[in-house]
């Protein structure tokens, strides 16, 4: 209990004093907002605007989910097809391997020109093609990477390649998935939110920045900035919770 | 012949033969492992006892030579769960408790809910770990999950036990109680067992004969017949102990007679 | 010496064998896109095939050997090339003071647990919200901001936000890596009498470099993918985010321009995660294989 008190202080300690140092820079240096609003400020608005914040907030979440379910299932199975297929393996694993560092949101204009731009479908595609690649390479490491002994123990029982992947890898992979997710989850959010730089409906948290920080509303945009942090948050501690729930044994030495 | 839990003829296992790295692993290994005999196989790193064992359990395929389990060939005795393999680490299944990993070989012979669950029960009570069969493995250490292993391995009543190296990673201590424990299991249910070893006492203690190996190329040396009755609390310090002790020792460092042409054959010892 | 160079030699040749199948991955994608446009000619599918919303490759080959605007010479691609390297420059900035950053960072954490404490949740919260949405907000204070003689302006704030993004997973890795040595490891160093200096350039620095590796990985991706979502949001002048936007505006007229910014997009991407492989490289060249990650 002691221990879980002086793991909370700190940081709580830190957030007060950041902003209240914010605060005060911001009253006694008399910062017009559009230099940058006072906490205080950015909470009213916050707090006067919460059904359109809310609703805001919901566009993008949703256009987050649904890439992220769609990226989800397509990593899975591209995964799987890759452990039993290994020309596939090698045509997908370097193309996996060299595009960590490519901006793949920069392809939403392509997909807004063979989809519908006015609807939420390139934005969710492009989610999905980001969400891919993450559970792509952690699922397909957790199909492989079982211990020699495990798998030796299977063909001793005789075990057919469809069992030794659905009594061995498939559990095996599951904390590598989580791995994966908790990465793909919060990139999900940042890719449902940048996709509407590109233009399209201007209903979601992408949109709404650029249009508040154009039209100098910044006490709005920088609570919009806020609800996009919450919503980021939401979508990680979803996961975490998911995978306490799940996969118990992650994090434990596996046993000798 | 039906009689032989193991018969090996002439056995060769070759890595890599015709390339520049190749390894003769196993170089003309006869060998055979009467019905409810233990034999143990010793040797230094890189002699094959552990791809001897390998072979006899159809995990990798004889280069030449022949043999037999149970009287079918290694694959047959595989695919009707006729033996039962422990390793030298537990390898257990973390997402399952103890008692569904002990219901694994049984799942996959296809056995009903009911009847897995009450095996399993029933081999849990064997090793004396009832108690634990709703735990999760990484919540035993690391000698009851050795046991739950060897739980694992008897669960489908196999002829025969392939164990390689199980007791390797325990210590000292918890290395005799295991060992007093698999003789009686044994005992119990008149399983022959095939034990890799790296440690001469183990192999002395657990074996009715000991089969030394030495490397480069892989193959039997010698056979050292080991006759020490009941095991009990005094068998360790027992001279006759000490001197199969000595008898092993002597074999592993070139010491002894050599076998003959005929490998370890039962023939020659008994 | 012998050995380590054949290892380094045999990722190496690992390395191109990848490179090869890459190339083939690349030839099946062409055929996929060609393959599709093919298909929608014959069949209705859910989404436009048309040679405008999907130029034929050869389309795009050429657009980009075209002129960028009516009567210049410089053709598309050189525009797009000029971008692209401006836009990595901008993003190794960045990354290099992300990287020097983080690093002290996690020094500081490894040393004082109370920053650790106090710190290390921010840290690790930050990597899962959209810090990106402060994009525009950061380049409009920017704007404003000038120190003596120095004028802030678009630029340093797109490298100011690339050095942000890259530096918090630089800083939890580095943290990880720090305190990667192991206890005997530690004893053994007090044994000796170690400073704390002693140590960390003896033991901590070399023990983490296994976590390290990836971490800078992960912080080079988060450089180019924020200084290009930072141009693109801000419509930063020079670089390849702005060019994407601009083109796609265009695309009634030529509508293989954007694709050729979007293949220079992908190249920014690809050279970063290549020069970051040659950097692994050389940091893991005396390290056992497995322990790499």
């Amino acid at each position: 209990m002691k221990s879980k008190v002086n793991a909370i202080w700190p940081p709580i300690l830190l957030a007060a004093l950041f902003l209240l140092a914010w605060q005060a820079l911001v009253v006694i240096q008399d910062l017009k907002p559009y230099l940058l609003p006072a906490p205080s400020l950015i909470f009213t608005t916050f707090i006067t605007n919460l059904s359109l914040m809310l609703e805001t907030g919901l566009y993008t979440a949703t256009t987050a989910v649904l890439g992220l379910l769609l990226g989800t299932v397509l990593g899975i199975v591209l995964a799987m097809v890759a452990q039993r297929f290994f020309v596939f393996r090698n045509l997908m694993i370097p193309v996996a391997a060299g595009i960590a560092a490519v901006p793949i949101v920069a392809l939403t204009p392509i997909l807004n020109n063979m989809f519908d731009i006015t609807s939420r479908t390139p934005r969710v595609l492009i989610t999905a093609i980001v969400v891919f690649f993450p559970i792509f390479v952690n699922v397909y490491r957790g199909l492989t990477e079982v211990p020699n002994v495990q798998l030796e123990l299977m063909r001793s029982l005789s075990a057919t390649p469809r069992t030794v992947t659905r009594v061995l890898r498939i559990p095996n992979a599951l904390p590598f998935f989580f791995t994966g997710l908790k990465v793909a989850a919060p990139l999900a959010v940042i890719a449902a939110l940048v996709a509407e730089y590109f233009g399209g409906p201007q209903e979601g948290l992408g949109s709404k920045i650029a249009s508040s920080a154009a039209n100098t509303a910044y006490g709005r945009a920088w609570a919009y900035v806020v609800v996009a942090i919450i919503v980021g948050l939401a979508f990680y501690l979803i996961t975490l919770l998911l995978e306490r729930v799940t996969t118990p044994w992650a994090g434990r030495s596996r046993s000798a | 012949m039906s009689t032989l839990a193991v018969h090996a003829e002439g056995v060769w296992k070759i890595f890599n033969e015709g390339a520049n790295n190749e390894v003769t692993a196993l170089s003309d290994v006869s060998i055979d492992v009467g019905k409810g005999e233990f034999v143990s196989l010793i040797g230094p790193s890189g002699c094959g006892k552990s791809t001897l064992l390998r072979v006899i359990a159809d995990l990798i395929p004889p280069t030449r030579g022949s043999v037999s389990v149970a009287g079918v060939t290694p694959h047959e005795a595989r695919e009707k769960h006729q033996y039962g393999m422990a390793f030298q680490q537990a390898a257990l299944l973390d997402w399952r408790t103890v008692r569904r990993n002990v219901e694994l070989p049984l799942e996959l012979a296809g056995w009903d809910k009911d009847k897995r669950k009450a095996r399993a029960l029933e081999l849990l009570e064997m090793v004396q770990l009832q108690d634990f069969a709703d735990h999760r493995p990484w919540e035993l250490s690391g000698g009851m999950q050795q046991r739950v292993a060897i739980a694992r391995s008897l669960a489908t009543d196999p002829e025969i036990l392939l164990m390689d190296e199980p007791f390797g990673a325990l210590d000292e201590m918890t290395r005799e109680r295991m060992q007093n424990e698999l003789l009686r299991i044994s005992k119990a249910t008149g399983t022959s067992v095939v034990f890799v070893t790296h440690s001469i006492p183990e192999a002395v203690y657990l074996s009715n004969r000991v089969v030394v190996m030495s490397p480069r190329p892989g193959r039997i040396t010698h056979v050292v017949a080991v006759d020490l009755g009941e095991r009990n609390e005094d068998t360790r310090e027992s001279d006759a102990f000490y001197d199969s002790v000595t008898a092993v020792r002597e074999a592993l460092r070139g010491r002894a007679t050599p076998v003959g042409e005929g490998g370890a054959r039962l023939a020659e010892t008994s | 010496m012998a050995s380590r160079t054949s290892t380094v030699g045999s990722r190496a040749k690992r390395g191109l064998v990848s490179l090869g199948w890459a190339l083939g991955g690349v030839l099946v994608a062409i055929l996929l896109w060609e393959g599709v446009k093919v298909l929608g000619s014959i069949i209705t599918l859910p989404f436009e095939t048309s040679d405008q919303a999907m130029p034929h490759v050869w389309s795009i080959v050429s657009g980009a050997m075209q002129p960028e605007v009516r009567g210049s010479d410089t053709p598309v691609w050189q525009t797009v090339l000029i971008a692209a390297i401006y836009t990595l420059v901008i993003a190794f900035g960045g990354f290099l003071i992300g990287v020097a950053v983080g690093l002290l960072l996690a020094i500081v954490m490894q040393r004082f647990a109370f920053f650790e404490r106090g710190l290390l949740p921010f840290v690790i919260a930050s990597q899962t919200v959209p810090l990106i949405a402060l994009a525009p907000l950061i380049v409009g204070i920017g704007n404003r901001i000038s120190i003596g003689p120095f004028e802030w302006g678009q630029t340093q704030s797109i490298m100011f936000i690339a050095a942000y993004l890259a530096f918090f997973p630089l800083s939890v890795g580095a943290l990880r890596g720090l305190q990667a040595a192991t206890p005997t490891q530690v004893e053994l160093m007090r044994s000796y009498a170690a400073t704390p200096r002693q140590a960390l350039w003896k033991l901590r620095f070399p023990a983490s470099i296994p976590y390290l590796v990836p971490a800078l990985k992960v912080s080079a991706a988060a450089a180019v993918v924020g200084t290009v979502v930072a141009q693109i949001s801000t419509g930063g002048r020079g670089g390849i985010g702005r060019l994407i936007i601009e083109y796609a505006r265009e695309t009634t007229a030529q509508p293989a321009k954007v694709y050729v910014a979007v293949i220079g997009a992908v190249i920014v991407g690809l050279l970063a995660a290549g020069l970051v492989a040659l950097l692994d490289l050389y940091l893991t060249r005396n390290l056992p294989k497995e322990t790499l990650t």
